[in-house]
């Protein structure tokens, strides 16, 4: 196993293993709020870990650049979906007018 | 058996189970968060796969689906926003 092959299995087995415990913490708390505290680290830091493991087990081409762009579309629509939710919630519960700017 | 096998495993194991019983339980924002997650738990399970069968063609499959459920998830913000 090569040092960059074994980078790029450390990587990506943090970022697994970011997800499935954030996962698991989502799981324990009961309030949304916190539960999506706890859904923020999966797309903020286990999706671009687990991208940066294939595209260093990638290396250079088309290949890295499509996963590099589904983890940077992950991250950059995650905390839009995580604040849109947290915005139904505070609704529902209200806390925040219906009629609040969106 | 690979590493990035063992990384799918992983997360459709226990990372998608996790997003299925917080999906299927408790009030509709409840369940939304479970959709959220097993979104992502399915878009990083479909990338490791592409890469644990070596297939790079399969990308395409994640590719629309972060797209896909980034919409979805949004509609169910819209229809959940006013309830009834």
């Amino acid at each position: 196993m090569s040092l960059v092959h074994a980078v790029a299995v450390t990587c990506f087995g943090a970022g697994v293993a970011v997800v499935v415990l954030t996962g698991l913490g989502a799981l324990r708390v009961r309030r949304v709020e916190d539960r999506l505290h706890y859904l923020t680290p999966a797309t903020s830091l286990g999706a671009p870990l687990v991208g940066l493991g294939l595209v260093i087990a990638n290396g250079w081409g088309l290949t890295s650049a499509q996963i590099a762009l589904i983890c940077v579309l992950m991250v950059v629509t995650g905390p839009a979906l995580t604040s849109a939710v947290l915005r139904v919630a505070s609704q529902r519960a209200g806390t925040v007018s219906p009629e609040a700017p969106e | 058996m690979n590493p990035w096998l063992l990384g799918t495993i992983a997360l459709v194991g226990l990372g998608l189970p996790v997003a299925v019983w917080i999906g299927a339980r408790g009030s509709a924002t409840d369940r939304l968060v479970g959709l959220e997650l097993g979104a992502v738990d399915a878009t990083l399970a479909l990338l490791a796969f592409s890469q644990a069968v070596e297939q790079p063609s399969y990308l395409i499959v994640p590719a629309v689906a972060v797209v896909l459920a980034f919409a979805g998830t949004l509609v169910y913000t819209r229809l959940l926003a006013h309830p009834s």
